[in-house]
């Protein structure tokens, strides 16, 4: 059961990843664009045990880390997203109100992109990456946050199955 | 057994969390295997964004047109006048005479500077979340192409390479808020320092108090040693207005950089450069405006009207 688990969210994450730096980031958006991959995570946080959304943070982070355009150090999204995704799940986990309410979700995931994409700032600035100026930072996080806000519920209905079908969990959005 | 669980849950995280940080710690300490493994994940993302940016090729396309509709308003009008197939056949041949364009513009000017180079496509463009500014290229160490090397378009200086892979590299734009170069003012002998702003702009503080400069100005870089990370000569961008702070010791200017980041498709690496500086050959030339013939029309009316009808 836990191999079955693990294979299929492995398969999810790496096509999302795949598809995220081969067909996403070919396509220049304006106001910095989105992440596939990040909404993928933040949602299957959302909809995950915070054993199991710590699990996938780590996982999702690692291939983030791995990725040829991110210019931190590995480990640097491996962090963000396990303490994020443990968070997301933990306030929502087991209140059904928020997990079963696609509103609530999608508010829930921009929330957390925008502190990801922030807490990844401060971070990489304590760690001494360059960062660029405040206005195209502030630029890019807000403008992130409402591509979020557009593609989530297009993702959210895949995703919500796709989880079903990795958990059987039998949730319905 | 709540309990049982939520420590275990705790565990989880800390252990995580020790896991993350421990990566970091070898990573900021340079061990070579973590490099090994981007190198990998690059290797093994190559063909997938080889494959996407064929495909989106066209898409790319149609939003570079609807951005740029103000600046293509002459083409586009041209284009209406021509018949449909033929249309067809431009609009699907499109993509590549923009980079043989781009490929002799860059060929022009290498050999006007007698660089050796190596073209390669852009395969893909970085991700903006990652608050960097790079574009991946279809040629790596197996073509040649050595970390900070100069990257070059047509128009003049693109940016470094930043990491090189068997068959790729990433290429750090010339607009990343990293990125610096050590640039001069054609023409004269006055040097400065360019630093990337994040956008098509970028920001020259010069050296010397006692130099001055003006709008319009070109800047052309000025060489590292042993010509990496820059090469001397190649264009980089126009001052477009000059700051004159009273406290300033020196002063700076904005500039504007003569590549459009945001329709590269072809771009060059200089993997040897020529031992003679090619000083100001590469600058510029600035276009001259087309007059336009006047036509003037004298009327003169006949003496003796003759009616209608007549």
């Amino acid at each position: 059961m836990l191999l079955r688990r693990f294979g299929i969210t492995s398969t999810i994450f790496a096509l999302f990843f795949i598809g995220q730096e081969a067909v996403v980031n070919q396509l220049s958006f304006p106001a910095g664009g989105f992440s596939i991959f990040l909404i993928l995570t933040l949602l299957w946080a959302a909809l995950s045990t915070p054993e199991v959304a710590a699990t996938v943070g780590f996982g999702a982070g690692i291939l983030l880390d791995l990725s040829p355009s991110t210019s931190g150090p590995l480990g640097h999204w491996t962090l963000i997203l396990v303490l994020m995704s443990y968070a997301i799940s933990f306030l929502s986990y087991g209140d059904e109100n928020k997990r079963g309410n696609p509103l609530s979700l999608i508010l829930i995931v921009t929330l957390s992109q925008v502190i990801v994409l922030a807490s990844y700032l401060v971070t990489g600035f304590l760690l001494g990456i360059t960062a660029t100026s405040f206005a195209q930072t502030l630029t890019t996080i807000i403008g992130s946050a409402v591509w979020t806000m557009v593609v989530t519920p297009l993702l959210l209905p895949a995703v919500a199955w796709l989880h079903d079908l990795a958990f059987d969990s039998r949730m319905r959005i | 057994m709540r309990n049982g669980g939520e420590n275990r849950g705790r565990l989880l995280l800390v252990i995580l969390i020790v896991s993350s940080l421990f990566l970091i710690t070898l990573d900021l300490r340079g061990v070579n295997v973590l490099d090994g493994l981007r190198s990998g994940t690059q290797t093994a993302l190559s063909p997938f964004q080889r494959a996407g940016s064929v495909v989106l090729t066209p898409v790319k396309n149609f939003v570079n047109d609807v951005t740029q509709l103000g600046r293509t308003r002459n083409q586009i009008e041209d284009l209406r006048k021509q018949n449909q197939k033929l249309r067809e056949q431009l609009i699907s041949r499109k993509n590549q005479d923009g980079e043989i364009k781009q490929l002799k513009s860059i060929l022009d000017l290498a050999g006007t500077a007698r660089f050796k180079i190596v073209s390669a496509k852009v395969i893909s463009q970085g991700s903006s979340l990652a608050f960097t500014r790079t574009i991946t290229i279809d040629a790596g160490s197996g073509n040649g192409i050595k970390k900070n090397m100069t990257v070059i378009a047509g128009n003049g200086l693109v940016g470094v390479v930043k990491e090189v892979f068997s068959n790729s590299a990433i290429v750090m734009l010339a607009t990343d808020p990293a990125f610096k170069v050590g640039v001069r003012i054609a023409g004269t002998q006055q040097i400065g320092i360019l630093a990337g702003l994040g956008s098509s702009t970028a920001n020259l503080q010069l050296l010397d108090n006692q130099t001055t400069i003006k709008v319009g100005d070109i800047l052309l870089a000025r060489g590292s040693i042993n010509a990496q990370p820059f090469v001397p000569g190649v264009p980089v961008g126009r001052v477009t207005s000059v700051s004159n702070a009273a406290g300033a010791v020196t002063q700076s200017a904005t500039v504007e950089y003569f590549v459009d980041f945001g329709g590269l498709g072809v771009v060059s690496v200089v993997v040897k450069a020529p031992k003679a500086d090619p000083r100001d050959a590469l600058t510029p030339v600035k276009p001259v405006p087309t007059p336009i013939p006047t036509v003037t029309v004298f009327v003169t009316p006949t003496p003796s009207a003759s009616p209608l009808g007549n």
